[in-house]
């Protein structure tokens, strides 16, 4: 399945920005399940690719011009192979078995596991698991916030993809099996679910296997990966910093659509120059 | 009566050791009130030069004077120098380990270390896999704790590779003693101290590549304990001392905000823990780091000295096995040794432990400055259970070792002078080659037999002495 992601973000402010600093991980890498077609990054200005600690793609945005918004857009089309289940990786993956601030698992939480799983850490077990999370935590857009930990939402029986990945992550921690945090695209013919979306991958018969609890799927056919790591702050697409600008709004708008392969020549797999959005007046 | 200590001056019939009688002929002339006035000197200078330090656990936030003695602990030369060959020797293979560690992990490899007990300890620091540094050096500034036992016998009790302190008060300890009694150091050799500023900053220049990079030093703010250390080594070395927010990154690189515009720094000489270095990076609550530094660092534009992820290497789930890494990476027998140590995540260890808690030294994994430890003989049947249950619910988070009996000094107290049990820790700097400092920091616990010598818990400094023998 091929997809084309449009995901623009803007950041308005109400006082003047006099410096900010972003960590933007939107940028997909070629992996086992996925072909990176073509990929654009819309930046205030131009900013360098690096690697970050968990392998992916960072981009860090420095602004020290003043400024009143900010819009990070990212485009591009990427190959989703549907048939495949897993995907290996050469570093260890036990790094994994820590647990974060949001990951933590309390007594609840690591009871909740064991009953699921009586201890079995297949892949079926894990899929049990991810249909009892998805059930004990209930789908309540606004019931909890981006720094919510683990055992809060799991306490409350409400959260979003966010919360569903990190209990999935605290149960299959406190089981032993590591386990890890995506960020990424969900292509949904529903609009129930945002497009931006998080799932998580445990690391079964030494490859990574995708457990989507929100959406209770362990094959991630409609999702592209953007980001790994322990928790949603190692992976989200955007983690900033500013000086000044008092109150913020942000917008975020994303439209996955399936593109028949038929529908795009080849020749248009060549990256079209997204516009770029000038925020700072330079000179 | 019985000796079961190792007393640095005496020997077991009372007699003065050798490097010692200068000093004790010295303290037998020396006119009682003459010896309480200089004391009672040193009190007000060390206020006067603002040399406190802020009390953990204190409510009030307390600062306080680090008590000073005025005895010195002192050390033959002959015996130092296995001391310092010891320390060298360690940390050499700490380095190794770090570097083998977030590279090819031949030690895992080997079965020598299990890889759980490091990949997934918390102080493993995934941005370090694969990094490379400037002279593959991880602990450019290492504090090695040691003590004695009942025979003399040094022991490693354990290693700091990641803000190790206490720098400051050996130097001030030596400058206070030149002061009040300069006439002991005209009447024997004693080896100087005073050029560790210029080997610190030796040491961090040349942990870059630069030809004269530019150095500063990194403090959480004048709210840390150790701040008063922070500002006296970055006025002894010549350097910056920056907060966080003196600090910004652009496009990779860091910079100072100076009257005069950005300044760019090659060399951070850090003392914050790894976890408030990034906000973007690491805990996003931190006021206190650079918001970019990691991206920095990763694309090699600036030194971080410790480097991150030193932590792995001295956590104390970590420490059973530096005599391995000595035999592994160097191919050498450990000059100094280790503490025995029962790992109590593992079950046949834990259940000695459990059956044996009055006699042992139970310390968390994670913890440091003598927070969260059970001594054992010292503690009462309360303290004992609370830690039995501690244990049985986390076990992975403690480890356990033998009371050692840590040698005694003599010390200043309120009725005259008795023996105290004293530590020391040499500060070793690894630059261009391994160096340190003749002696180190002595720490004397003040109480009446008490074997914690953490200043957070009372303990009091005394200048170290390497003498010629």
């Amino acid at each position: 399945m091929r997809l084309s992601i449009s995901h623009e973000t803007t950041y308005h402010y109400d006082d003047q920005v006099r410096a900010s600093i972003q960590y933007l991980r939107l940028t997909p890498h070629d992996s086992e399940r996925q072909q990176v077609l073509s990929w654009q990054l819309a930046l205030p200005r131009p900013v360098r690719a690096q690697i970050d600690p968990f392998g992916n793609i960072l981009h860090v945005l420095t602004l020290d011009e003043p400024h009143e918004a900010i819009v990070i857009g990212a485009r591009g089309q990427v190959e989703i192979d549907e048939k495949r289940e897993s995907e290996h990786e050469s570093q260890s993956s036990l790094p994994f078995l820590r647990f974060t601030r949001l990951t933590e698992a309390d007594e609840a939480i690591r009871a909740f596991a064991v009953a699921q799983t009586q201890k079995r850490t297949d892949r079926t077990a894990l899929i049990d698991m991810m249909h009892a999370l998805n059930e004990h935590i209930t789908y309540t857009p606004g019931a909890t916030a981006v720094d919510t930990c683990a055992a809060q939402a799991f306490a409350n029986r409400a959260g979003v993809c966010q919360d569903h990945t990190h209990a999935f992550l605290a149960c299959a921690r406190s089981l032993g099996v590591p386990a890890r945090y995506v960020s990424g695209y969900l292509y949904s013919d529903s609009s129930e679910h945002l497009s931006s979306h998080a799932w998580a991958e445990a690391w079964i018969d030494d490859a990574w296997y995708s457990f989507d609890v929100t959406n209770q799927l362990a094959i991630p056919e409609r999702h592209l990966k953007l980001a790994v790591g322990l928790d949603y702050l190692d992976a989200c697409p955007v983690r900033g910093m500013r000086r000044g600008g008092g109150c913020e709004q942000m917008h975020a708008k994303v439209v996955v659509s399936p593109s028949a392969p038929i529908a795009v020549p080849a020749a248009k797999k060549k990256p079209v120059p997204a516009p770029m959005i000038q925020v700072q007046r330079q000179g | 009566m019985i000796r079961t200590f190792y007393d640095e001056m005496y020997d077991a019939g009372g007699i003065v050791r050798p490097h010692y009688r200068e000093f004790a002929r010295w303290l037998g002339e020396a006119p009682p009130e003459l010896l309480a006035q200089r004391r009672r000197e040193a009190d007000l200078l060390f206020h006067r030069a603002g040399i406190t330090f802020t009390l953990y656990g204190d409510e009030q936030g307390t600062e306080r004077l680090i008590p000073f003695d005025t005895i010195p602990r002192s050390i033959p030369a002959s015996e130092w120098r296995v001391v310092e060959r010891g320390c060298i020797q360690r940390v050499k293979a700490l380095n190794m380990f770090l570097a083998d560690l977030y590279h090819d992990q031949r030690i895992i490899k080997a079965g020598i270390i299990p890889a759980e007990q490091v990949l997934a300890n918390e102080q493993y620091q995934l941005a370090m896999q694969g990094l490379n540094l400037h002279r593959d050096l991880y602990s450019h500034i290492s504090g090695v704790d040691l003590v004695r036992d009942g025979d003399g016998t040094y022991y490693v009790l354990e290693d700091n590779l990641r803000t190790p302190s206490g720098v400051s008060y050996m130097l001030e300890d030596r400058k206070m003693m030149m002061r009040l009694f300069p006439e002991l150091f005209a009447a024997q050799r004693i080896a100087p101290i005073d050029h560790y500023p210029n080997l610190l900053l030796d040491t961090l220049k040349s942990s870059s590549p630069l030809d004269n990079p530019s150095v500063v030093v990194l403090t959480p703010g004048r709210f840390n304990s150790a701040f008063f250390e922070h500002a006296f080594l970055a006025r002894e070395m010549g350097v910056e001392l920056v907060e966080g927010a003196d600090l910004f990154v652009r496009d990779d690189r860091v910079f100072m905000r100076t009257t005069d515009g950005p300044k760019a720094v090659d060399v951070i000489y850090r003392r914050l823990d790894d976890a408030f270095l990034d906000p973007l990076a690491f805990n996003p609550d931190s006021m206190l780091g650079v918001p970019g530094l990691l991206s920095a660092y990763r694309s090699g534009n600036v030194v971080l000295a410790n480097a991150i992820g030193t932590g792995v290497a001295d956590d104390k789930s970590v420490y059973p096995f530096v005599t391995d890494m000595i035999r592994f990476y160097l191919d050498e027998e450990p000059i100094l040794k280790n503490v025995p140590t029962w790992q109590c995540r593992k079950p046949e260890e834990l259940s000695h432990v459990l059956a044996n808690l009055g006699d042992l030294v139970v310390k968390e994994t994670q913890g440091s400055g003598g927070y969260g430890m059970l001594v054992g003989p010292a503690a009462t049947a309360a303290e004992i259970e609370s830690f039995r249950a501690r244990l049985k619910a986390k076990p992975h988070a403690y480890i356990a070792q033998p009371t050692l009996c840590l040698s005694t000094c003599p010390t200043f107290v309120e009725n005259g002078i008795a023996p105290r049990h004293i530590d020391l820790r040499p500060f070793v700097l690894a630059g261009r080659e391994t160096r340190v400092v003749p002696g180190g920091l002595t720490r004397v616990a003040l109480r009446e037999g008490s074997l914690v010598v953490n200043s957070s818990q009372g303990g009091g400094t005394k200048d170290t002495w390497v003498v010629e023998d």
